[in-house]
C-alpha cells in the first residue's frame, strides 16, 4: 500500500505533536524514541523513518518554530530602522515562537547546537544555526554594512546568541525581563565588535 | 579614566594630614578639568557613557573620601589593612550593575551644586537629566507586552518610537490615548528594579570589613533608607500614587501642575500620565527671562516645596529634570519616584525641628537627640549643637531678610556649601535616615534658585504655607 503525502505530514505532525506533550511532561532525559512512537500510536520502526533520533525530533521542532519567525521577520520585522533594533526583533521573535518548548528546549539544545558556528551541517542543529547566521548577516548588510562577515565577528553573534538562548531557557523573571535585558545588552556588543573585529 | 586610576590615585600608606573637604574638593577639579578638556566622542553612544562614566567617578571621589574618613583614625597597621579592603571593595562597587546608575544620580546631584564644580562640567552633567542608555522601539514594544499583554501601537492611538526623555532607569515616550489625549509614557528598562537588593546586599558585605566606630550604626541606616527610596522609585505604582497625592496638594491657582495619571495605561514597568510642555531650566534660562519671571517660578518652586513638605510627603529629589517652565508662567512637576511618605515618627520629628527654627530655639538640644540619637551628656554634643545651630541660622538666612530674598546671592550659597562641607570634614554624620534625602532636598533646592538667581518673599510664602 503507498503512503501519500498527505497521510505522511499527518504521521509526521502525530510524531511531533506526542515528542512536545512527553518532553513538557517527563522531560528531555526521560523521554525516548519508543516513547513517543507508543504515544503517536505507531512503532518504534515507523517513527525511525521520519526522525532518526530524539535530537532531530527536538531539532525540528525548534527549526519549525524559528522558520516561523525567519519569515515573519523577512516578511517586516525589519523594521526599528537600526541594526540592534532589527536583531533583537530576530532574535526575540525567535525565542517567543518557542516558548511553549522552554522546559525542555535546554537540554535538548545542549545536544543539537553546537558552540561553534561552523559552516557544516552535520548535526541536526546546524541547518537551524546557518539559516539563523544567513539572516543576520542579511540583516546587517541591509543596513549599509558591507561585505562578509569575519569567521570571529559571525563567532562573537553565535556564542551570544546560545548564551542568551540558554539564559532565555531557565529565566524565571516575570516576562523574562532578565533575558530582555540581556538580550538587548549582547546585541549592542556584538553590533559594536562589527565595527572593530 | 577609570576606577582603577581613581584608586591609583589612592595613597599607599598615610593618608594625607590634608585628605580634607578642601584636598577632595582640588582633587576633583582636577580630575574633572583633565576629563573637561577630552575630546567629545563622535558616536552618541560613547558620549552616553564618557558622560555617565564622568558623573559616577564624581560620586565614587566623594565615596572614597567618605569612607576613608570612617577609619582616619584608626592606627598605621589596620589602616592599611582597610586600604586593602577599601580597594577590593571600590573594584567590586564598580561592577554593581545597578548601583552603577545609583551613583549616577549623586554625580547628578553634584552637578546641581554649581559651587563645587566648574561651570562646564556642571553644564556637561546637566544633561544627565535628561539623556539616557537608549532602549530601541523593539525592546520598548516588549516591555509594553508584558505589561498589558498588547503592543504599545495597540494600547495607544499613536506612540512616539523615539524617546524625548530620560527618567529613573527608563525613558519617556510621547504617545496619545484613544482619547486623543496626548500623554507621556515612562517606561523602565527591563529587570534593573529586582537588582537593588542584591546590589545593595554585595555592597554591605563589601563594607563589612570597614565599619569602624560609633559612626557605623548610622551609616548603615542611611543606607538602608538609599535602598528603601531606590525600590520605591523603581516602583511605579507607588509613584502613581505620589503622583495622584501630590496632585491633591495644588489648586490652578498656585499656578503649580502636577500630571494626571492614566491608571488604564499604568503598571509596575509602565506609567503614563498627561503629557506637558515646557521648558527644563537651562533652556528657560537661555531664553534670557526677565526678573519677574525667574521671581515668579522660584517662588513657584518654593512653595512647592513646603506644600508637600507640610503635607508630609517632601519632594526628596528637586533635580532640574524634574521641574517645567511653562510659558504661560506655569510651574510643572513631573517626576514623583522620589517622594518620601512621612509616618508618625518622622512627623513628630519634623515638627519638633520646625518649632525650632520658628518659634523656640531653645529646642535645639532636644532635636539634636532625637535626630542625631545623641543623649545630653554626650562628648559630641557641643560639637552638634554647634553644627544645628549654624544649619538653622544659615536656612534660617531668607527669614531673617526683610522683603523678597536674593537666592543668587553668592555668599549665602558659598555658606550653605562650606557647612555642608565642614559637617562631611568633622564626619557629623549622625542623623535620623528621614534626613539623608531631607538635606539633599535642602541643597537641590538652594542650588536651582541660585541658578534662577531668584528674588523671593519667603516671609510671605511661610506664612502660607506653615500650618498654625
Amino acid at each position: 500500500m503507498r503512503i501519500t503525502g498527505e497521510a505522511k505530514n499527518e504521521t509526521r505532525q502525530r510524531i511531533l505533536e506526542a515528542a512536545i506533550t512527553l518532553f513538557a511532561a517527563d522531560g528531555w532525559h526521560n523521554t525516548t524514541t519508543r516513547g513517543i512512537a507508543v504515544a503517536a500510536k505507531i512503532a518504534t520502526g515507523t517513527l525511525f523513518n521520519y526522525f532518526p533520533t530524539k535530537e532531530a525530533i527536538a531539532a525540528t521542532l525548534v527549526a519549525d518554530a524559528l522558520q516561523r519567525a525567519n519569515e515573519e521577520f523577512r516578511a517586516g520585522g525589519r523594521d526599528s530602522g537600526s541594526l540592534e533594533g532589527d536583531l533583537f526583533t530576530l532574535v526575540w521573535s525567535g525565542l517567543s515562537n518557542l516558548r511553549e518548548f522552554r522546559k525542555f528546549i535546554a537540554p535538548a539544545c545542549e545536544t543539537i547546537f553546537s558552540p561553534l558556528a561552523r559552516p557544516s551541517t552535520v548535526s541536526p542543529g546546524d541547518a537551524i544555526r546557518v539559516d539563523h547566521l544567513e539572516l543576520v548577516d542579511e540583516t546587517i548588510t541591509f543596513h549599509g554594512l558591507p561585505g562578509t562577515r569575519s569567521a570571529l565577528a559571525i563567532q562573537i553573534y553565535w556564542t551570544l546568541y546560545l548564551g542568551v538562548f540558554a539564559f532565555w531557557a531557565a529565566d524565571e523573571s516575570p516576562g523574562q525581563e532578565d533575558t530582555l535585558a540581556l538580550l538587548h545588552q549582547s546585541i549592542k556588543l556584538f553590533v559594536e565588535s562589527l565595527t572593530e573585529v | 579614566m577609570d576606577v582603577g586610576e581613581l584608586l591609583a590615585a589612592l595613597p599607599e600608606d598615610e593618608f594625607p594630614s590634608t585628605a580634607n573637604a578642601e584636598w577632595a574638593r582640588l582633587r576633583l577639579r582636577e580630575i574633572l578639568v583633565d576629563l573637561a578638556q577630552r575630546p567629545t566622542p563622535a558616536s552618541s553612544l560613547h558620549r552616553f557613557w564618557t558622560v555617565s562614566e564622568l558623573s559616577g567617578q564624581i560620586a565614587l571621589a566623594y565615596l572614597t573620601i567618605w569612607i576613608r574618613q570612617w577609619f582616619s583614625d584608626a592606627g598605621a597597621g589596620k589602616r592599611r589593612m582597610m586600604e586593602t579592603n577599601l580597594r577590593v571593595a571600590l573594584k567590586l562597587f564598580h561592577r554593581l550593575s545597578y548601583l552603577r546608575g545609583a551613583i549616577t544620580k549623586l554625580g547628578q546631584a553634584a552637578a546641581n551644586l554649581p559651587g563645587l564644580l566648574p561651570q562646564q562640567v556642571a553644564d556637561t552633567l546637566d544633561r544627565l537629566h535628561f539623556d539616557a542608555p537608549p532602549m530601541h522601539y523593539p525592546l520598548i514594544r516588549e516591555v509594553v507586552r508584558n505589561e498589558f499583554q498588547k503592543g504599545a501601537q495597540e494600547v495607544f492611538a499613536g506612540f512616539e518610537t523615539e524617546a524625548f526623555a530620560a527618567a529613573s532607569l527608563g525613558q519617556v515616550h510621547r504617545a496619545r490615548l484613544k482619547s486623543g489625549e496626548p500623554v507621556a509614557v515612562k517606561i523602565q528598562y527591563p529587570g534593573i528594579a529586582r537588582t537593588i537588593d542584591a546590589d545593595f546586599r554585595n555592597l554591605s558585605a563589601l563594607l563589612l570589613p570597614l565599619r569602624l566606630g560609633k559612626d557605623w550604626e548610622s551609616a548603615k541606616s542611611h543606607f538602608e533608607e538609599i535602598r528603601r527610596m531606590l525600590n520605591q522609585e523603581v516602583d511605579y505604582h507607588q509613584e502613581a500614587e505620589s503622583t495622584r497625592l501630590a496632585r491633591e496638594l495644588f489648586r490652578p491657582e498656585d499656578g503649580i501642575v502636577v500630571p494626571r495619571v492614566h491608571a488604564a495605561y499604568s503598571g509596575k514597568r509602565v506609567l503614563t500620565t498627561d503629557f506637558i510642555e515646557g521648558l527644563h531650566l537651562p533652556a528657560y534660562l537661555a531664553t534670557n527671562p526677565t526678573q519677574a519671571s525667574r521671581n515668579a517660578f522660584g517662588t513657584k518652586i518654593l512653595v512647592a516645596w513646603n506644600r508637600m513638605y507640610y503635607a508630609f510627603m517632601p519632594y526628596a529629589d528637586p533635580n532640574p529634570g524634574n521641574y517645567l517652565f511653562l510659558s504661560d508662567g506655569r510651574l510643572g512637576l513631573i517626576d514623583f519616584g522620589c517622594v518620601q511618605h512621612y509616618g508618625p515618627e518622622e512627623r513628630e520629628i519634623a515638627t519638633l525641628a520646625d518649632r525650632m527654627s520658628f518659634e523656640d530655639p531653645s529646642l535645639v538640644r532636644e532635636v539634636i537627640r532625637r535626630v542625631c540619637g545623641l543623649s545630653a551628656d554626650d562628648p559630641a554634643m557641643p560639637e552638634y549643637l554647634q553644627m544645628m545651630e549654624a544649619s538653622r541660622d544659615w536656612m534660617m538666612e531668607p527669614l531673617r531678610h526683610s522683603g523678597p530674598f536674593d537666592f543668587g546671592d553668592e555668599g549665602h550659597f558659598q555658606r550653605g556649601m562650606a557647612l555642608l562641607a565642614d559637617n562631611a570634614r568633622k564626619r557629623r554624620t549622625r542623623a535620623h535616615p528621614m534626613y539623608v534625602y531631607w538635606n539633599r532636598s535642602i541643597y537641590s533646592i538652594q542650588a536651582m534658585l541660585y541658578r534662577l538667581r531668584a528674588q523671593i518673599d519667603v516671609h510671605e510664602i511661610i506664612r502660607r504655607e506653615r500650618p498654625l
